[in-house]
């Protein structure tokens, strides 16, 4: 009676090891999972530490030198910080069509970094969080 | 082999092709036109973390990243 059941563990053991690997690919194959490794081999060693620390992350404008922080998010999740690190202003300027996240945070990355005139010119302006937290959050799973 | 990566709904599109094959420069010399005439932003990485944008197709790039046309929110 016990042999049977000690041939079959090895088998349920085996099911649950691909099991998890299954889950486990699909939870790195989502599009905001391709959308952060994307996003992390573009950004600085500097922005990578601080976007893994913070979930934001900062760049500074090609044109006027000014620093803005990138929160994660696609919408309202643009900052710029004054020289107290304090967010002074909110611009909220996204590349259109429905991006995850990263890729919505790479393309403003990419846009203030080489052009932050064309890209400002066509932001809208928001005041703030009170407490310089982005206003739009999703879920962030490691 | 070079890459050019274009954003969209699932996360990226990754066209990989080999730049000293003729018919596959062309190709993508084809598709970066076709992306940028429809409002598609090229940029290529100069080195980590450092960003150009280009307006033409550069046969020399490892790698080309695409988004979509920037705005307002």
């Amino acid at each position: 009676m016990i042999m049977p059941f000690r041939a079959r563990a090895p088998r349920r053991s085996r099911l649950h090891a691909l099991r998890e690997l299954y889950h486990r690919f699909l939870g790195e194959n989502t599009p905001d999972a391709r959308g952060r490794r994307l996003l992390c081999e573009w950004l600085s060693p500097e922005q990578r530490a601080q976007f893994e620390q913070h979930r934001h992350f900062d760049v500074v404008g090609c044109d006027t030198g000014k620093r803005y922080r990138i929160h994660y998010g696609t919408a309202a999740n643009v900052h710029e910080i004054d020289a107290g690190g304090h967010a002074s202003m909110g611009w909220c300027f996204v590349p259109s069509g429905f991006l995850v996240p990263p890729d919505v945070m790479l393309a403003q990355k990419i846009a203030l970094e080489t052009n932050e005139k064309a890209a400002l010119a066509i932001a809208n302006r928001f005041p703030p969080a009170p407490d310089g937290t982005s206003v739009f959050r999703r879920p962030f799973r490691r | 082999m070079a890459t050019q990566i274009v954003m969209d709904q699932s996360g990226d599109t990754r066209h990989e092709f080999d730049p000293s094959n003729p018919e596959a420069l062309a190709r993508a010399e084809r598709r970066f036109r076709e992306l940028t005439g429809v409002g598609f932003t090229a940029a290529v990485r100069t080195a980590p973390g450092e960003v150009t944008r280009i307006r033409s197709f550069d046969p020399t790039a490892a790698e080309t990243l695409f988004y979509p046309r920037l705005v307002g929110g």
